[in-house]
């Protein structure tokens, strides 16, 4: 009956609600909307990060390992990084690198049939740090652990090394026959420097981008020429997916999966069974969910507000994966504005039993039951997520759990700071009700209307702030906010950048409220330049009661992911921890139904 | 006379433009303090100094390493060469491009609304003033009441799900290929129109509803002028005087009504488009507005208001010739 397609055949129709689908898919320039994603699934990185077991999974590099100045691999009997060498070789201050020795598949090709070779990844990180010939921020920011600088456009430190750029030379001797597949790497003398070289920047085919990329065609230029558009519109990378060009527009996006491609599930067989991924673009939710629950498209890119669950409820066709998040959602206190932002109330913040009284008020389960429709988890004060066993710290949460104690308790610490009380029950300082305005976006005010309501047990007044659109420049970076909220997530692999740039370092950075703690700083430099593995877990043990005991930001709760796809075309959809059920694990296990033949 | 009126007007719209660029220039560099931080955030664990020196190459790509004044002398001689300046889009797409790609589907849907709103409007206006306080004008102002209270979003919401997607007469939101595969022929064509046929009637209820409304209160006004009276008088005939003087008289608010409404041609509507999925300006103004484009949206906001002060000269003009009291008004 519907005029509006329907899914036929072995295509995965996947609805995305965006403004728009892009046209140019060179990797580096894909910041927004879809367009990392589908980046991602038309390039490789080298290696694939697994944030449950901290270990890098092949991507086009095979295996990796850090090695001494000989190039020699610094592992133990077993295989796995030798940890105390590691940090027994270059723990020695004249060593001002780490070196990294990575082994590629040996056969991948390119979508256009061409080899993948060491110098292609030579070449997309040699040109990711060349300001000359190519100007991403991204891309800078991605490889700024590693040792290989240019000035002017004139190299002048060398860090990546191939059988073709100096690898010998450096001291590291690669066979004849593995020239094609070995690398070597210098990086910041910081565990967690690969992780951003393995995992965020895309190889290039350099035989596409070298040809057309001069100083006076650069990678991003404002005015591309002909032949740099082209090839911006006709991506040929190494992933799995390749972009159908003709079919492809603002409306929809088409992917045709590579017969060809290197990797394969364990027994051989094809890592993807899908035959083609057609994206459709939706620009308004409501729309998306409804051509959903007809049958328009098999599965939705977005995660959908909690609010939608009763639509799904009862409906045997519809999958709902509700993914435990990593995003924690904390309340941030502006606990050292800048002078000029200062004023008696945001005074009160300073003090760090006003702030703990705060933090005593604040009942997870209640806004997690009554914020979030019950789709979320409490969070740790020291922030990070109790799934990553091997470095959380639950004594970092010492609050009591009994919501009526901690009020008692709250009210007990205010009465010292702040007795007086107006007559609708809120504190004075001095003929002043204490009140504070929480910014957030519109989405948000119903998390600030609860917290409110809670905050008003202890005679504290809160109200929502609007933070506008550009709330770095106009409020936060200024010290110009009483309090906000804003999205943490900490891991293993994001440690070493964000815990300086979250309670560290002052500035244009994400501690908002401008945190000084020189033991905490202290402990996130030891923690950041240990080489040993152990240590590190330790380390991250030891900061999360000193943030916890903080009360600068702190946790509201961890919101779980929320997204739906049609089981009646496509089943093996995969719940992965902190992404929508469209995700690579899916992919790889999606497979018609008898229905959907 | 009539001639110094318009070129006096022409005059004054040209003034009027030149203001536009200039505020379309400066608004958006209002409370930023640099330009570049709008394209290039501080990323990851990038240095200062890095994020120092990709800012002053995003500033020297963009233009925005000189002074502000230069920068405005520069935009001003791009314009001159009919250069809206390059998107901050992955690839950096030319902004004409973008808005001449988006353009014409937003006047499908603008333009068939206005000349179905229009013709169904002005008949509707027509027959409710003749039979005023009978049922047919009752139903106009019962109409009007229930639209101002319905948003627009809702309608097409509803139209969206019940013919759309329950009912499937037209398809709820437009197809994904219609417009990569579109081609001049009958085939294309129609198909263009069955996607535009829910976003239309969405819009044109509204429209059909203005125009009568604007058309029923000008014709009683001129109902009751004494030349009216004095046709009846005369004793012509009925029609003669229905659409001879009651009518043509009555166009002066309809065609400034019309005039405001050419003016809305190319924005888009963006509710409308992104329920309907549709290809339009509306939702690439907003796309502009979410990503920070900002040289997108100067471009939008320089057609828009260029458009605008374009309609609104051709409204003025077209009223000389309606009506020559214009021009003794405006010499007084």
């Amino acid at each position: 009956m519907s005029k509006t397609h329907r899914p036929d055949g072995d295509t995965l129709y996947v609805g995305s609600v965006q403004t728009a689908f892009p046209s140019a898919y060179m990797p580096w320039l894909s910041r927004e909307g879809i367009a990392p994603t589908i980046a991602g699934m038309l390039y490789d990185s080298l290696f694939i990060y697994d944030e449950d077991s901290g270990n890098y999974l092949p991507s086009i590099g095979k295996e990796w390992c850090y090695v001494d100045q000989d190039g020699q691999p610094i592992v133990t009997e077993d295989g796995s990084i030798d940890y105390a060498r590691l940090e027994q070789i270059y723990g020695d201050p004249k060593h001002q690198y780490l070196a990294v020795k990575v082994i590629l598949h040996d056969g991948i090709t390119w979508s256009d049939g061409e080899t993948l070779t060491a110098e292609d990844v030579y070449y997309s990180f040699d040109i990711a740090t060349n300001n000359t010939l190519s100007n991403h921020a991204g891309a800078l920011a991605w490889t700024s652990d590693l040792r290989h600088s240019y000035t002017n456009g004139v190299l002048t430190r060398q860090g990546i090394f191939t059988y073709d750029h100096g690898a010998l030379e450096q001291g590291y001797e690669i066979a004849e026959e593995d020239r094609d597949i070995v690398i070597y790497f210098h990086v910041n003398k910081v565990l967690g420097s690969v992780t951003p070289l393995f995992t965020s920047v895309l190889i290039l085919p350099e035989h596409i981008w070298k040809p057309v990329v001069s100083v006076e065609n650069q990678l991003n230029s404002t005015s591309p020429n002909e032949e740099i558009l082209y090839r911006y519109r006709h991506p040929v990378g190494s992933g799995p997916w390749v972009l159908d060009t003709e079919e492809s527009g603002s409306q929809q996006i088409i992917l045709h999966r590579r017969k060809d491609y290197h990797r394969t599930q364990a027994d051989g067989s094809p890592l993807i069974t899908i035959d083609t991924v057609k994206y459709v673009l939706y620009q308004e939710i409501n729309v998306a969910i409804y051509a959903l629950l007809k049958g328009h498209i098999d599965v939705l890119d977005n995660s959908v507000s909690s609010n939608y669950l009763r639509l799904f409820e009862n409906n045997p066709d519809i999958f709902v994966s509700n993914a435990p998040g990593q995003f924690i959602q904390t309340l941030v206190f502006n606990l050292n504005p800048v002078a000029s932002e200062r004023n008696p109330m945001r005074d009160l913040l300073q003090n760090r039993d006003f702030r703990k009284a705060m933090a005593l008020a604040i009942n997870q389960e209640e806004l997690i039951r009554n914020v979030l429709d019950g789709a979320g988890l409490p969070a740790s004060a020291g922030l990070m997520s109790a799934a990553l066993e091997d470095f959380y710290n639950p004594a970092a949460d010492s609050l009591p759990t009994d919501y009526d104690l901690r009020i008692t308790e709250a009210n007990r610490i205010l009465d010292s700071i702040a007795p007086q009380r107006d007559s609708d029950g809120y504190r004075l300082l001095g003929e002043r009700r204490i009140s504070f305005a929480i910014l957030g976006s519109p989405g948000e005010q119903d998390l600030i209307s609860f917290l409110q309501i809670q905050f008003q047990k202890i005679g504290i007044e809160v109200k929502y702030g609007a933070k506008g659109t550009q709330p770095e420049s106009t409020y936060l970076y200024p010290s110009r906010f009483d309090l906000t909220l804003h999205g943490v997530i900490f891991s293993l692999s994001n440690v070493d950048i964000m815990y300086p740039a979250h309670f560290q370092t002052l500035g244009r950075t994400s501690n908002y409220g401008r945190l000084v703690h020189e033991e905490l700083n202290e402990a996130i430099q030891e923690m950041r330049f240990t080489l040993d593995l152990n240590a590190k877990y330790d380390l991250i043990k030891k900061i999360q009661p000193m943030i916890a005991s903080e009360y600068y930001k702190v946790p509201l709760y961890t919101s779980n992911v929320i997204s739906v796809a049609r089981t009646d075309r496509f089943r093996g959809w995969q719940v992965v921890r902190g992404a929508t059920v469209l995700n690579g694990e899916s992919l790889e296990n999606l497979e018609k139904t008898k229905e959907g033949r | 006379m009539k001639s110094a009126y318009v070129i006096k007007r022409i005059l004054y719209s040209i003034f009027v433009f030149a203001v536009v660029i200039t505020l379309n220039f400066f608004i958006p560099r209002i409370g930023v303090d640099d330009p570049a931080e709008r394209y290039y955030p501080p990323q990851g664990n990038m240095s200062q100094i890095e994020y120092e020196i990709i800012k002053q190459v995003t500033r020297q790509q963009y233009g925005f390493h000189v002074s502000t004044w230069q920068q405005y002398l520069n935009y001003l001689k791009g314009l001159s060469r009919g250069d809206l300046g390059t998107s901050f889009r992955p690839g950096s797409p030319a902004v004409i491009d973008l808005i001449l790609e988006r353009l014409p589907w937003t006047l499908v849907l603008s333009v068939s609304t206005m000349l179905i709103g229009l013709t169904i409007g002005v008949l509707f206006g027509v027959v409710a003033a003749v039979k005023r306080g009978r049922w047919q004008d009752t139903m106009l102002l019962n109409a009007s009441t229930v639209m101002v209270a319905l948003p627009s979003f809702f309608v097409a919401l509803i139209l969206s799900f019940y013919l759309g997607f329950e009912l499937g007469v037209f398809p709820a939101y437009t197809d994904s290929t219609m417009v990569s595969s579109f081609t001049w022929t009958w085939e294309s064509i129609a198909r263009v129109a069955e996607n535009a046929a829910l976003p239309v009637m969405s819009m044109v209820v509204g429209s059909i509803i203005s125009y009568a409304q604007g058309t029923r209160n000008a014709v009683i006004a001129v109902t009751n002028e004494d030349f009216v009276l004095t046709a009846k008088a005369k004793g012509l005939k009925q029609g003669t005087i229905r659409y001879k003087h009651i009518l043509r008289n009555s166009m002066l608010p309809i065609v400034t009504s019309l005039g405001m409404s050419i003016s809305g041609l190319i924005g888009g509507q963006v509710v409308i488009e992104q329920v309907f999925n549709w290809n339009g300006m509306g939702t690439l103004f907003l796309a502009a507005n979410n990503s920070n484009d900002y040289p997108l949206m100067m471009g939008i906001m320089l057609l828009l208001s260029g458009f605008t002060i374009f309609a609104i000269l051709v409204t003025d003009l077209v009223y000389v010739l309606l009506d020559p009291r214009v021009t003794v008004g405006d010499k007084r």
